[in-house]
């Protein structure tokens, strides 16, 4: 078991696929900071020298992730809300934003569209 | 980065849609009616603020109070074009 940035990992997770569980750390972050501190795209978190971990840690620390992350989106998406915006209101229907069709095809925007955007802590 | 995103549509060489606008600035204790336009596209400028409109929304003009939050938005986002659709039985046949 390996902690990273106080989660813990078993050791034979990818360390991509470790980073890439935070909330805002996607196929390209992940590709940047394992790059940034010289570890493999397939290194396994058990193989990480205990220096390197506590690289990592610090950071993640530095990054907007998790829930200061979502508080921004979900801030971004309620004060659309409070002004009235065409946009806040499509958030609060949970229908498409950005003028796409609603007549079929709107399972993404009915998944993810809602004013609490990205749900609470770690799943 | 980008002040708005509503520049993501638009040109930046172009600047704001900038829509000539009979605005009349309130001398103390007078009342001002609101300024009603069709002009869904002007954008909000920061000297719109406090002031009230009517924004066209295709039949009737909506009021619109406008705060600080809404500079750099169209004055058209905030009057909803679209109604729900309700059912209304029909009576006769």
């Amino acid at each position: 078991m390996v902690f990273i940035f106080g989660i813990n990992f078993p050791e034979q997770t990818l360390v991509k696929r470790s980073l890439e569980t935070f909330y805002g750390i996607g196929p390209k972050v992940s590709r940047g900071i394992m790059a940034r501190f010289h570890i493999f795209p397939w290194a396994k978190v058990g193989s990480l020298k205990n220096a390197q971990v506590l690289d990592l840690t610090a950071e993640l620390s530095n990054m907007k992730i998790e829930n200061d992350l979502r508080r921004e989106v979900q801030d971004n998406i309620r004060r659309l809300k409070d002004m009235g915006t065409y946009r806040g209101r499509r958030h609060a229907m949970g229908l498409p934003v950005r003028g796409q069709r609603t007549r079929s095809q709107i399972k993404t925007a009915r998944k993810l569209n809602k004013i609490e955007r990205g749900g609470f802590g770690r799943a | 980065m980008w002040p708005t995103r509503a520049l993501y549509a638009r040109s930046v060489w172009k600047g704001p849609n900038i829509v000539p606008l009979p605005i009349v600035r309130p001398k103390p204790g007078e009342k001002v009616p609101p300024i009603r336009t069709q002009a869904r596209s002007a954008t909000i400028l920061p000297s719109f603020v406090n002031l009230k409109f009517q924004v066209h929304d295709g039949k009737n003009y909506i009021d619109i109070l406008i705060t600080e939050d809404m500079v750099g938005h169209k004055l058209g986002e905030f009057a909803l074009t679209r109604k729900n659709f309700t059912y209304k039985q029909t009576k006769n046949k």
